[in-house]
């Protein structure tokens, strides 16, 4: 019900602009006010802070996109283009030997800014050539920011909707106590079990990211980028997420777009005065220029949009990137009660504060075998996500719980009847998520030097723990998933596993008919003969199952 | 009052007119107390001398024509009164402006003056519903930011979604349904929780000035707009009442809604609103009583209230204290059923797991047997004891007992939390020979004897123990 009036009286000049005038965008350069003097400084400032800031800055980053093998695409290779790293870091990431829980490098690079800034200003007065105004820079720049707060946005938002980022918790996650968990993982789990919820979250940050494309929609995408991101740099404080630099990222850079709408709106609706917006958009008037901005914006439309949806779709349908993709044996599935329990032929009876015997053990839907025992177990804390292609080194199932739960990764030779386990937790992991770089997400803390030492002394040892005939048996489990699934990405990554990793295993031999009833029979990781009859329980859990499973087992 | 329309302000359309008269009333019908349980409420000596709890109970308080809580057929009921009033209404209208016509043919239309103030007189003389709209949006800028102001000191002071129980923190996570999973996951971050109070307490004071209500009713609706969804995903219980208080967040912003959108998407030289209130003389002096009346006792007074109820009277867990420094988890070391020992059993359907104690009077047994789920997803304010269920609710994995403790005789008489098993006693004698150690013997509400030893636990959670470190980054053994 709101009714616009056409002119004003106290306003004579603007209304035979403005009655019935067109857009502003025509205006020539010089019809458009000028800007002030700390208006120009700032704007120095800002074009080298947020340029720095909008390009990644790991030689990891530009090595993996030489290296892309664009014909066996995997989710990852499109959204480790767009989740980079940024800021200048060749003077190191710490202020006086503090992270300042992540922010150094932004400090160090808008103080780099400041000065480069100064100097520029300092060139530009004693050139001797005043400037009015930095409308096309400041264009520009708005569109470098726009697009890459778009195309990284949009690749977080797949990995929400198609629900994969947080999974929906294993069975040995739900049989863990609540105060076993940290906040983190606490916080990830709210998500995972509502993956229409997750869903929602997605296109909403989808959404903004495309918004974020076209010139009249960017304030609104700006709006929800803010507003969505601002809460999860929040939450990510709270719950120690450890993802706070990059969420603040997106916040920062939606501020820069909304900095010209918000003395307008103020101007608007709190002043309640006539607003002249001003905007500036170059005209495209040669030809090529116009086809090199289409072919440009369709490009990356096309990329972002749709075949990263493509790709993420596939990854949700056959390879959930956190969650172990290959399938486990079809007979061995669900929540098992430890029947009885010997080792080395003694009957343990349970007990609670026994630290030996199984409490109780599951047989996931994909390849992991998992038990509890009231031990102290080392913990792997980090966030469990990330690139790992390989089934052992997705450890949502281990990551951010306590409780005595134990998560083993089998190999079955489906033959024999034989499960070749190893342990999921490895007190130095794999490194992940290289090109993250300085600024994103670079994984748990690694120590590369330990790691290929361990490496070196497992290799003199010169001896697979599986048999030859079993690893016949058993197959090639890069080749465990859908065809279409399978990408460059993944066989690089099976194929770069260390031969002789240092890990705790054990091999069971399994006889069951049809996985009601299963009897394992073997060594555990300390030379003990286990005997194992394991019965399957139907545990009724009072939260609701997933509407929207991913992977295929 | 008079008001100023300043510049032309072309007359309202027929359908615009009946369509405002429909939301006019419906709106005052939702937002305004006029259900007599309200008052029955508010006079009744349940409610004096005012707690905070009874303040926000008040404040949320909706129009039902049912017992339980307000549902979209309540909605129904309403539009269909409003679409009733408005027509006749509209009857009304028509037979007043044929009278008018028939009757004076020299009164000209006071809206045909162009560049000059014009004066309307009352609520809908002239055709305009200007002065009719800015009442109704205040009344629902009101509203609204009484809703807010309620929630957000809850939030503020971490009373809604408190910090998990200790038999909480003992359940497994599947034994949890996902709306008690998503309260306890904001429990575990008093800090996050304020952060949502605070912003819901900004956004009421923003809604309460005119000039930033637009701003504030769009934040709300992104802000609210996430609660409606997270109540349907989580299966929550405030799905309705969420949902209409983003139709006032609505109403609030069509005011400004063409204007903001010709600004920021048709990027187009836009003019500001048109109608302003001007108050003269008492009526000026008693707006700005009534306002700071109101910012005094729902900020001020409710503030303080919930500060100090935090404190000595959180309202989802009992402040009954329990026993002295019995509080924690206790291992079931020996179990004595009718003379037989039971041993350590995951499949024994009477053994008891382990037991806690909170530092209030409850007492949870976790045993091989699923308990009954108390599902109520409303969120309830209550100041009887006995009513605080929250720590029941939404879970399978324990049986909860308050206790009633005569320390002379050293008797615990336990009764069943869920309301529909209360029936279930237990009438138990108990003496802790040691700090470590809890003996409780006695009869079960089935006539069995029972004689239980239990041993407490030095249990560290792994939630505790990583928030007391330097994060996340170190070697821990748990």
């Amino acid at each position: 019900m709101a009714h616009n009036t056409q002119t004003l009286p106290d306003e004579p000049v603007i209304r035979q602009a403005a009655a019935g005038a067109p857009p502003a965008e025509e205006s020539p350069l010089s019809q458009l006010p000028a800007w002030k003097e700390y208006q120009l400084i700032l704007f120095r400032i800002a074009f080298i802070f947020f340029i720095a800031l909008s390009v990644p800055n790991s030689i990891e980053w530009y090595q993996q996109l030489v290296q892309l093998n664009w014909a066996q695409l995997n989710y990852r290779d499109l959204y480790d283009i767009a989740r980079f790293g940024s800021g200048i870091n060749f003077l190191g990431s710490t202020i006086f030997g503090s992270s300042l829980a992540g922010y150094a490098n932004w400090i160090t690079t808008a103080l780099i800014a400041t000065v480069g800034g100064l100097i520029w200003t300092a060139v530009v007065k004693a050139r001797k050539l005043p400037r009015k105004e930095y409308y096309t820079a400041w264009y520009w720049l708005r569109v470098i920011v726009r697009y890459r707060a778009g195309i990284g946005i949009i690749g977080f938002g797949f990995t929400k909707l198609l629900p994969v980022q947080m999974p929906y918790p294993s069975l040995g996650i739900l049989n863990t106590n609540f105060g076993d968990l940290t906040a983190q993982k606490i916080y990830w789990l709210s998500i995972g079990i509502v993956p229409w919820y997750q869903v929602f979250a997605g296109v909403v940050e989808v959404t903004a990211g495309t918004l974020l494309f076209f010139r009249k929609t960017t304030t609104l995408g700006s709006i929800l980028l803010l507003g969505a991101l601002g809460d999860i740099v929040y939450v990510n404080f709270a719950y120690d997420g450890g993802v706070h630099v990059y969420s603040s990222y997106f916040v920062l850079l939606s501020a820069l777009l909304l900095v010209n709408d918000v003395p307008k709106i103020y101007r608007l609706l709190v002043q309640e005065r006539f607003t002249v917006p001003v905007n500036y958009y170059p005209s495209f008037s040669e030809r090529w220029l116009r086809y090199t901005r289409i072919g440009l914006k369709s490009a990356t439309i096309f990329l972002f949009l749709g075949v990263l949806f493509y790709l993420q779709l596939v990854n949700f349908l056959y390879d959930p990137y956190k969650q172990p993709a290959v399938a486990g044996v079809q007979q061995l599935r669900g929540n098992y009660q430890v029947t009885e329990f010997r080792l080395n032929d003694q009957v343990i009876p349970y007990s609670p504060i026994d630290t030996v015997r199984w409490q109780e053990a599951t047989f996931e839907n994909w390849s992991t075998f998992t038990y509890r025992v009231n031990k102290p177990q080392p913990l792997d804390l980090s966030n469990g996500g990330g690139d790992p292609q390989r089934d052992v080194n997705r450890t949502f199932e281990i990551t951010g719980l306590a409780g005595g739960q134990r998560a083993f990764h089998y190999y079955a030779d489906e033959v024999n009847k034989v499960l070749y386990l190893e342990d999921k937790y490895k007190a130095i992991p794999d490194r992940r998520n290289r090109t993250a770089g300085v600024g994103g997400d670079g994984g748990a803390v690694v120590d590369e030097a330990a790691e290929k030492a361990a490496r070196q002394q497992a290799a003199r040892a010169q001896q697979d723990w599986i048999p030859a005939e079993a690893r016949k048996n058993i197959g090639d489990e890069s080749l465990k998933i859908a065809p279409i699934a399978l990408s460059a990405r993944r066989a690089r990554d099976y194929a770069s596993a260390p031969a002789y990793e240092k890990r705790n295993r054990f091999t069971v031999k399994y006889s069951t008919t049809d996985g009601a009833h299963v009897v394992l029979t073997g060594v555990d990781e300390n030379k003990n003969n286990i005997y194992v009859v394991l019965d399957r329980v139907d545990k009724k859990y009072a939260l609701s199952p997933s509407g929207l499973n991913a992977g295929n087992y | 009052m008079s008001n100023v329309t300043i510049g032309e302000t072309p007359a309202w359309k027929d359908y615009e007119k009946i369509g405002f008269r429909v939301i006019f009333i419906y709106f005052l019908l939702q937002a305004l107390p006029l259900d007599w349980k309200f008052y029955s409420y508010l006079f009744s000596g349940a409610a004096f001398p005012l707690h905070y709890e009874d303040i926000f109970n008040l404040a949320n308080y909706t129009t039902r024509f049912g017992a339980g809580p307000a549902t979209y057929t309540d909605w129904a009921i309403l539009l269909a009164i409003a679409i009733a009033g408005a027509a006749i209404w509209t009857y009304a209208d028509r037979q007043r402006s044929r009278i008018n016509v028939a009757g004076s043919s020299l009164r000209t239309n006071e809206i045909s003056n162009t560049n000059s103030p014009s004066r309307t007189n009352g609520i809908t003389g002239s055709g305009s519903y200007d002065a009719a709209f800015y009442w109704l949006r205040v009344i629902l800028r009101y509203r609204l930011a009484l809703a807010l102001l309620a929630y957000g000191f809850l939030k503020l002071f971490a009373l809604q979604a408190p910090y998990p129980s200790l038999s909480s923190l003992n359940t497994p996570y599947g034994d949890f349904n996902r709306w008690k999973l998503f309260s306890l996951s904001l429990g575990i971050v008093p800090s996050y929780e304020l952060f949502l109070g605070g912003v819901e307490i900004v956004l009421a004071l923003l809604l309460l000035f005119r000039k930033t209500a637009s701003i504030g009713a769009f934040i709300f609706l992104i802000f609210c707009g996430n609660i409606f969804v997270s109540n349907l995903a989580y299966d929550g219980g405030d799905q309705v009442y969420s949902l209409l208080l983003i139709t006032y967040g609505l109403v609030i912003l069509s005011f400004d809604f063409q204007r903001i959108v010709r600004l920021l998407i048709l990027q187009q030289p836009t003019a500001a609103a048109t109608f302003k209130p001007v108050f003269e003389g008492i009526k000026r002096n008693g707006r700005w009583i009534l306002k700071t009346a109101f910012l005094l006792f729902f900020v001020v007074v409710y503030g303080v209230k919930t500060g100090v109820g935090a404190k000595h009277d959180p309202y989802q867990f009992p402040t009954t204290k329990g026993l002295p420094a019995i509080s924690g988890l206790y291992n079931v070391a020996t179990f004595i059923l009718n003379g037989d020992t039971l041993a350590y059993s995951l499949t024994d359907s009477l053994r008891w797991r382990n037991v806690v104690f909170e530092e209030w009077n409850t007492i949870s047994i976790r045993t091989n047997t699923p308990a009954l789920i108390a599902d109520n997803n409303q969120h309830l304010v209550r100041k009887d004891n006995a009513e605080r269920l929250y720590e029941i609710e939404g879970t399978n994995g324990r049986h909860y007992y308050s206790y009633a403790a005569d320390t002379a005789q050293h008797q615990l008489t336990l009764q069943n939390r869920h309301p529909q098993l209360a029936a279930e006693t237990l009438s138990l004698h108990y003496s802790r020979p040691d700090s470590n150690r809890v003996i409780l013997a006695g009869t079960t509400y089935s006539r069995d004897s029972i004689y239980v030893v239990l041993e407490k636990v030095d249990k560290k959670y792994l939630l505790e123990e990583v928030a007391k470190g330097r994060g996340r980054n170190r070697k821990l053994k748990l």
